[in-house]
């Protein structure tokens, strides 16, 4: 008994927040169905039974319903999988523009769409062309063009999950895209267009916003159910037209609940890309459907912008500029703070609710866990005018404390919309590992810490989605809202319906525009905090410049060797990385765009992965030749030793053209002996400059690195006596800081090892060793460090004597991680003495005083 | 490594509604030792490590550690650290804040705290990674994080649920060495549940191999393999690794 209470315990607070929760679903959502049977009368359903005008209105509601879901779905369908699949850029303009409709309420399209078509419409206007569009066919316009955004989420969604790979395969196989369409495409899609399709039906059913405007003496079953509430007050009877309204949502949620298929498998992108060809006729097809649902927002947008429709179309401000004055009797400035008042809050506390319902669902098993789930899902079922009258039966009693204020507004917003930002919620906690909380128990840090710390940064985007949802919506509904709003609170959206009476068809316009700029205007708001997070998120995951080593390499061996196809074997060997890292590098990179691929299996760095690599790209090269070069005497008695000519070639050449040829070309020599002789290299490499070092003789080579020590940053410091036979030891980019080495048996040379592929041990000589050349990269942050260390170094007492790379390699060792960058011994030709300096060149065995030099 | 035993489990039962998972099942952990618990899937390996973590409690039996009955305690009382099969690291927080956040939590003195998770960080070679987030790590570097997160709160066990599984059989490799490097250098005692017959072996002092609710046979390799208690023990240890070897030398001769 007592380890129940224990276990009880500690699920006692989770059970106690859900049996909250659920009661406020079943009070706010679930009751106020109930209450709309008790209104109902044996006689209710007796004289409907015989009621002619309440079963047209059902088939009427059928009818057009009906025929604009199959229109809507197949639409949505045809767009979703040219956007799918075309490889365009700006896919999300798209998508937005294609749902702009989402941002108006559906009254508004229906008012675009009568001021177009129809007796004194603009066509009528403008071309003679008079449509009479009220009934069926604006019906069914209508209904299209408000139902077409979501459903085309629907399907746009599922199809962006889709498991790409088979569509390559399928290319590869020499298979007609058409033929993919129906044996791969529609398959896939079976259930989301079954769904798309009853969300579609559902939305259209439920509307009569719309209708209101267009349906003309068509009645529908929506209006039917206003008219029995707010005309005839027959409540009986507009109750049960209210759970007819409701079957459709039913049949929907019912079979969303049994075929919902919740695992979204890690999909695979597209790796061949579709042809011009196809992208051209998708971008045609998208752009004329965009401008199609466009059409009735440009038809009152027009009309708010003419100085008195229909009599003069000529252009006016007028309207725009009586929206703030009160002279015509209307201040539009309350309602607009109504609406935006209403949004808000109900944003706000929508989207906590929806979140916590979505934890309690998700991230603790329990008993009411399921219930929670299925309660919350289940608003999604329940229209909002259904919803509105369910509430004034159950709260009327209320007056002044919660009906007829801004509070019910509220809430029954949140209930109406509950729905779709749950499931996001839902769908968003459960990707998040669900060890945290037991993690989070071990290490002693409570839920609250996990859930502050852990689960909402880690849905901070979702969070802002949830958002936008309910906001937007609260902002073009009149459903539930209608009902329950008093002249004073009313938001824009109503305000539009009390126009509509008396035909006003400029106030209408003008209040459908404002409701457009606040919804345009939100959206661009939520975007923008959306991608400043995904980008403050990327630069952290990125880590400073971006890249992770593989894709460096990979990125680097693509720009160098250009365009071309690479066997995958090839590219592992060349990278040096296993055949399994390759494959997924590939697809890595494909997926963030910084490779491209054509159809012929070439590959080539993309303009964004150039982008990319533009961070790691050698800035300069710093070149150290101020000293005598002693050993090379009698040769350097008159020339400095970089400029002695090996076979015809200064040995600086061989350096300067490596540089080069990697497009390194701001260079800095800091010269000292013999400086003017320097002089001469600009004619072939003009774009040098010097420094000139007067201590040469005095200090070491710190001193030299002394005098560019403001120019050390991203670049290579090197030495000026290496006589360079492989150019390719030069970068166009350095992934870190490094210093050249080639792996010897032994060397009498100074040398380090490496320890975990970093330098270490910097000594004369050695064994089993690298042998260090003078050329070594520093980064932004190491040249930060080095800089230091070397003022540092410098004015210590002796630090003059020091040579330079003691002060990373040895004096200061503890601040850096120098990598080994691997090169072959005969990469470079070391000439140290005299005698290698004949070996290499065997004119100078004449040198005049050679002998004598040798000898002594 | 001593015979001490750190933890006794006795007679343990466990039942999830009708279904038995665990029958009178008893066994000791020596202190310091790296014991592997080896068997098929469902065998109930995972729900003896969740009961010695304490998010599970048994239907009858005690657990007892240092000879403290700790059968009901809540997991925060324990002192048992656990890393999960996919490390489950704080994907926001980068490794320093992954490791001391539990730390922070508990409301201790700042340079206290910074001067712990460095020791730590030193202690599993992650220096150069301290402000990396876990998705630029890679799955050893993440590895050595979630073992560090629970190290920073001195437990006296750390328990592994499959911790490789979903790794590929190169880098595994690399990490079982890894967790024995660490173990041997910190002489803590690490409970590891697996599947894999191959990684138990590599790995441990001691392996129990579970099977349909009980214990199969608890022993050193060496014993388990020469000396199987049982038809399943032979069939899923014996049997199993013999068929690799062969397979392996078939295909290189």
């Amino acid at each position: 008994m007592k380890k129940r209470m224990i276990q009880i315990g500690s699920i006692l607070k989770h059970e106690y927040l859900r049996c909250i929760t659920v009661g406020c679903i079943i009070l706010f959502a679930i009751l106020p169905l109930l209450t709309l049977a008790f209104h109902v009368t044996g006689e209710d359903w007796a004289h409907l039974a015989k009621n002619k005008s309440f079963w047209h209105s059902i088939t009427n509601s059928l009818i057009y319903t009906g025929a604009s879901a199959i229109i809507t779905t197949a639409l949505a369908l045809i767009a979703a999988y040219l956007l799918n699949t075309a490889s365009l850029k700006k896919k999300n303009v798209f998508v937005i523009l294609l749902t702009l409709g989402m941002l108006v309420p559906t009254i508004s399209v229906g008012l675009g769409l009568r001021i177009l078509f129809g007796k004194n419409g603009f066509l009528d206007l403008l071309l003679g062309w008079e449509i009479e569009v009220r009934g069926f066919p604006g019906l069914i316009m209508g209904s299209v063009m408000t139902s077409f955004p979501a459903t085309f989420l629907i399907l746009y969604d599922a199809l962006h999950y889709e498991d790409k790979g088979p569509y390559d395969a399928a290319s590869i196989m020499g298979v007609p895209r058409i033929s993919t369409f129906f044996k791969l495409t529609i398959p896939y899609l079976k259930i989301a267009l079954i769904s798309a399709f009853c969300a579609c039906f559902t939305l259209i059913f439920s509307d009569y916003g719309m209708p209101m405007e267009i349906a003309g003496k068509v009645k529908t079953l929506p209006m039917y159910l206003y008219d029995q509430f707010m005309s005839s007050f027959q409540y009986g009877r507009g109750s049960i037209a209210g759970f007819v309204l409701l079957i459709p949502a039913i049949i929907s949620f019912v079979f969303d609940v049994i075929f919902k298929d919740q695992s979204v498998n890690e999909k695979q992108k597209r790796l061949i890309k579709a042809d011009k060809g196809f992208n051209r006729i998708a971008i045609a097809v998208i752009i004329v459907l965009c401008a199609i649902l466009f059409l009735p927002q440009l038809a009152f947008i027009s009309l708010s912008l003419t100085k008195s429709f229909p009599n003069d179309l000529s252009f006016s401000l007028e309207h725009i500029a009586n929206i703030f004055s009160n002279t015509h009797g209307v201040g539009l400035s309350q309602y607009i703070q109504n609406s935006l008042l209403l949004a808000c809050l109900t944003a706000l506390v929508g989207t906590c609710f929806a979140y916590l319902l979505g934890y309690l669902s998700v991230r603790k098993s329990g008993r009411m866990a399921k219930a929670v789930d299925l309660l919350a899902l289940s608003t999604i079922a329940i229209p909002g005018l259904v919803l509105g009258i369910g509430f004034i039966f159950l709260f009327k009693g209320t007056n002044g404390t919660f009906y007829g204020t801004i509070l019910i507004l509220i809430v029954v917003n949140i209930f109406h919309f509950l729905g779709s930002p749950y499931l996001l919620a839902k769908n968003c906690l459960s990707k998040i590992n669900s060890d945290y909380e037991v993690i989070g128990e071990t290490l002693g840090i409570g839920k609250g810490g996990i859930i502050r710390k852990v689960l909402i940064p880690n849905s901070a985007s979702t969070l802002i989605e949830m958002f936008s949802y309910f906001f937007l919506n609260s902002m073009i509904t009149i459903s539930a809202v209608a009902f329950l709003c008093t002249y004073d609170n009313q938001p824009l959206s109503i305000l539009i319906t009390t126009y509509e009476k008396n035909s006003n068809y400029e106030m209408q316009s003008v209040i459908s525009l404002i409701i457009l700029v606040l919804n345009v205007g939100a959206r661009v708001i939520f975007s923008i905090i959306a991608n400043a997070l995904k980008k403050a998120d990327n630069k952290e995951t990125e880590g400073g410049i971006g890249l992770s080593r593989y894709e460096f390499d990979f990125l680097t061996y693509l720009e160098k060797n250009g365009k071309g196809q690479y066997s995958q074997r090839k590219l592992a060997d060349d990278l040096t990385i296993t055949l399994s890292n390759t494959t997924k590098l590939i697809r890595d990179l494909a997926d963030k765009d910084y490779i491209n691929e054509t159809v012929n299996g070439e590959i080539e760095i993309s303009e964004k992965g150039l982008k990319m690599l533009e961070p790691y790209r050698v800035r300069k090269a710093i070149i150290l030749a101020a000293g005598f070069g002693q050993r090379l005497a009698p040769v350097t008695l008159d020339t400095p030793k970089p400029l002695v000519k090996i076979n015809g070639v200064r040995i600086l050449d061989t350096l300067l053209d490596a540089l080069y040829a990697k497009d390194i070309t701001n260079i800095t020599i800091v010269r000292g002996y013999k400086k003017e002789q320097f002089d001469q290299l600009l004619e072939k490499y003009p774009t040098l400059r010097f420094i000139d070092n007067p201590e040469f003789n005095l200090a070491n080579n710190i001193s030299s690195a002394m005098c560019a020590i403001d120019l050390i940053d991203r670049c290579y410091i090197c030495e000026a006596d290496l006589y360079i036979s492989n150019p390719d030891i030069i970068n166009k980019y350095e992934f870190q800081s490094n210093y050249l080495g080639a792996k010897v048996s032994e060397t009498d040379d100074w040398s380090f090892k490496k320890r975990n592929g970093y330098a270490v041990n910097y000594q004369m000589g050695g064994t089993d060793c690298y042998q260090a050349f003078g050329i070594s990269y520093w980064n932004g942050e190491d040249a930060e460090k080095l800089k230091e260390d070397l003022k540092k170094t410098y004015n210590n007492r002796g630090g003059k004597e020091n040579l330079w790379e003691m002060v990373p390699l040895k004096i200061c060792k503890k601040n850096y991680k120098l990598e080994i960058r691997k090169c072959h011994k005969s990469d470079i030709l070391e000439i140290d003495n005299f005698i290698e300096l004949i070996a290499a060149d065997q004119s100078y065995s004449k040198y005049p005083g050679y002998k004598g030099f040798f000898v002594n | 490594m001593g015979t001490e035993s750190i933890i006794r489990a006795e007679n343990i039962n466990k039942k999830f509604k009708s279904k038995t998972v665990l029958e009178d099942v008893s066994f000791e952990v020596r202190r310091g030792e790296f014991l592997s618990l080896l068997g098929p899937s469902g065998c109930g390996k995972t729900t003896i490590l969740r009961m010695l973590i304490g998010i599970e409690k048994p239907s009858s039996g005690k657990i007892y550690k240092n000879d403290v009955d700790i059968t009901e305690a809540a997991p925060r009382d324990r002192n048992i650290g656990i890393v999960f099969q996919n490390y489950s690291l704080f994907p926001n927080m980068d490794v320093y804040h992954n490791i001391s956040y539990a730390l922070q939590s508990r409301k201790l003195d700042k340079d206290e705290i910074d001067k712990k998770v460095r020791e730590i960080i030193e202690t599993v070679g992650l220096e150069e990674h301290i402000y990396k987030k876990p998705k630029q790590l890679s799955g050893g570097q993440q590895q050595r994080v979630a073992i560090a997160r629970t190290l920073v709160l001195n437990p006296d066990i750390i328990l592994f649920d499959e911790p490789m599984s979903a790794l590929d059989a190169e880098i595994k490799v690399v990490l079982r060495q890894q967790l024995k490097d660490i173990q041997k250098k910190l002489k803590i005692t690490m409970i590891y549940v697996t599947h894999d017959q191959e990684e138990a072996f590599a790995l441990s002092d001691r392996i129990m191999v579970i099977n349909d609710m009980r214990i199969a046979q608890l022993d050193t390799p060496y014993n388990i393999y020469h000396n199987p208690a049982d038809a399943f023990v032979k069939r899923f240890v014996v049997d199993h690794l013999d068929m690799k070897v062969k397979s392996i030398e078939d295909s290189i001769q």
